[in-house]
């Protein structure tokens, strides 16, 4: 069964995202050798700090399985900040309606072979239909999805074949890394429920989520941090303008020069130094 | 389409609240608002087509700042169903008193992240029942999404520094299929021509539309052909 955790409700949920971090952990930086930061056994990246949505997998005793990461394509994400070698100095798809997903994995250690409910299998088809029907849910119509051949390979079998590719597939770290494109259809869902023999509601109802959640006594997370909407200017006056200066001064080529200059004539003209500096 | 083009107009607020009124006359709802934050201007943006006197009401008492709606959304990536938050005291506060001016329980905020930290919230409002509110939400959500992200680069764009940082970076795959469409061709033919699905065609498409502010096709060839991306034929 499936969780959607999120920066809504990730303040009830800090066990099963400890458990998530400890899976990334053994997937990404064990098994697959990928080149990721691992704390206290804990695979956890900048992106995990900018409130993603995680779909995530667990079993009937309530322990993390499986999990994938979504972001935004309109804000930062990976393929625009980490991943950008992969479209090989092409700038990343933005839209409103597509979301970017990134590291899908399971737990081959705790699930067995074969097709029942307690297989890799299952669990990995169980994850990509529920990660398509959450962002069919939310408006999106398309995901582009960082993977490895490996990865490619179990979309392929578990008849969700990418329909297309962007840009190329490079060596990350040990391994490649390419970019996918999954559209996020009901006749792509059904196939891959009819594929692994999955019925019903995949996501957890009321009852099941309550009892997923940190037990009531646990010591209490720290207060969410509620976004100002308003804040204060951080930057003053002069110290802008000395940072334009030092632009201008520290730049190496006529490119750089040029650069430094432009941005210090729109701000400028958006009034947030003075012209004469 | 019946919707606003943001970017033709000049800038005054009014419009903005034209392009609220027309997304909801398109999408069958009764009120819109959008609210967000430009790190870089360090400026904040409002705009409702809330009744005025709710519009007082609302600001008199603060709810800017303690509105679940607002505070939930900022931390999803998905929009937010505002019966999620049914069960929460402040929500429960706000739409008690949001009720006498008209306003319906029934609503949703959809968050935008931009690329400088920027955020956007933008909330759509229908007085009617759960199940004509489902029914509802999953045609227009898709549609909800662009508008949404429509609205908050052109309120972040305003602000003539954004404008500078954010030249728009459209890839060499963009802009060959605007160039395509400019030569008069269909999205099928493009499709045929470079040898890729036309669903393929159909995502650079909307890329390049979001990433020239254009809501249409048509808008967006236009503005690449305005930036020198694409030679008009």
């Amino acid at each position: 069964m499936i969780i959607v955790v999120d920066g809504v409700n990730r303040d009830r949920y800090t066990r099963l995202l400890d458990e998530m971090f400890a899976l990334r952990a053994r997937v990404f930086g064990g098994r697959l050798g990928w080149e990721v930061d691992v704390r206290d056994g804990k695979e956890i990246d900048q992106f995990d700090h900018l409130d993603p949505a995680y779909v995530i997998g667990v079993n009937d005793a309530g322990r993390v399985v499986s999990c994938v990461r979504a972001l935004q394509t309109t804000g930062p994400h990976m393929l625009s900040d980490v991943f950008s070698s992969i479209l090989a100095g092409e700038p990343p798809l933005r839209s409103p309606t597509i979301w970017e997903s990134t590291r899908f994995c399971v737990d081959t250690e705790a699930l067995d072979r074969g097709k029942s409910r307690n297989s890799v299998g299952y669990a990995t088809c169980e994850l990509m239909a529920a990660s398509l029907q959450y962002c069919k849910d939310s408006g999106i119509t398309d995901i582009v999805t960082v993977i490895d051949p490996v990865m490619n390979r179990v979309l392929k079998r578990s008849d969700c074949a990418p329909y297309d590719y962007v840009g190329e597939t490079v060596p990350m770290g040990k391994v490649p890394a390419m970019a996918a494109l999954l559209d996020c259809t009901d006749e792509r869902i059904e196939k891959i429920k009819a594929f692994a023999g999955i019925e019903g509601d995949m996501f957890v109802d009321e009852a099941t989520a309550q009892a997923l959640a940190d037990p009531a006594d646990a010591p209490a997370p720290a207060p969410i941090e509620v976004p100002q909407l308003v804040k204060e200017p951080v930057v003053t006056q002069s110290q802008l303008a000395e940072y334009c200066m030092d632009q201008v001064l520290d730049a190496h080529t006529a490119e750089e020069l040029e650069a430094a200059q432009r941005l210090a004539s729109a701000l400028a003209q958006a009034g947030m130094i003075h012209a004469g500096h | 389409m019946s919707v606003v083009d943001l970017s033709k107009l000049a800038y005054p607020e009014n419009n903005l609240r034209s392009f609220l009124d027309s997304v909801c006359e398109t999408h069958e709802l009764d009120y819109a608002a959008y609210a967000g934050m430009n790190p870089i201007a360090q400026s904040v943006h409002g705009v409702v087509n809330y009744p005025d006197a709710w519009q007082t009401r609302y600001v008199e008492q603060g709810f800017q700042t303690r509105d679940p709606v607002l505070t939930t959304a900022a931390r999803s990536i998905a929009p937010v169903d505002w019966q999620r938050m049914r069960g929460d005291e402040a929500f429960k506060t706000v739409f008690r008193e949001a009720h006498d001016f008209g306003i319906a329980e029934q609503g949703l905020t959809i968050p935008v992240r931009g690329p400088f930290g920027d955020v956007g919230l933008f909330s759509v409002t229908r007085n009617c029942s759960d199940d004509e509110w489902s029914k509802l939400k999953s045609k227009i959500l898709g549609e909800l999404q662009n508008a949404a992200v429509h609205l908050h680069d052109h309120v972040v764009h305003s602000h003539e520094l954004t404008r500078v940082l954010s030249h728009p970076s459209l890839s060499s795959r963009e802009v060959e299929i605007l160039q395509w469409i400019a030569a008069g061709k269909t999205q099928q033919d493009v499709a045929d021509i470079l040898n890729i699905s036309n669903r393929t065609v159909e995502v650079h498409l909307r890329s390049g539309r979001s990433k020239l502010g254009a809501l249409t096709t048509s808008q967006a060839v236009g503005r690449a052909i305005g930036l020198g991306l694409v030679y008009p034929l």
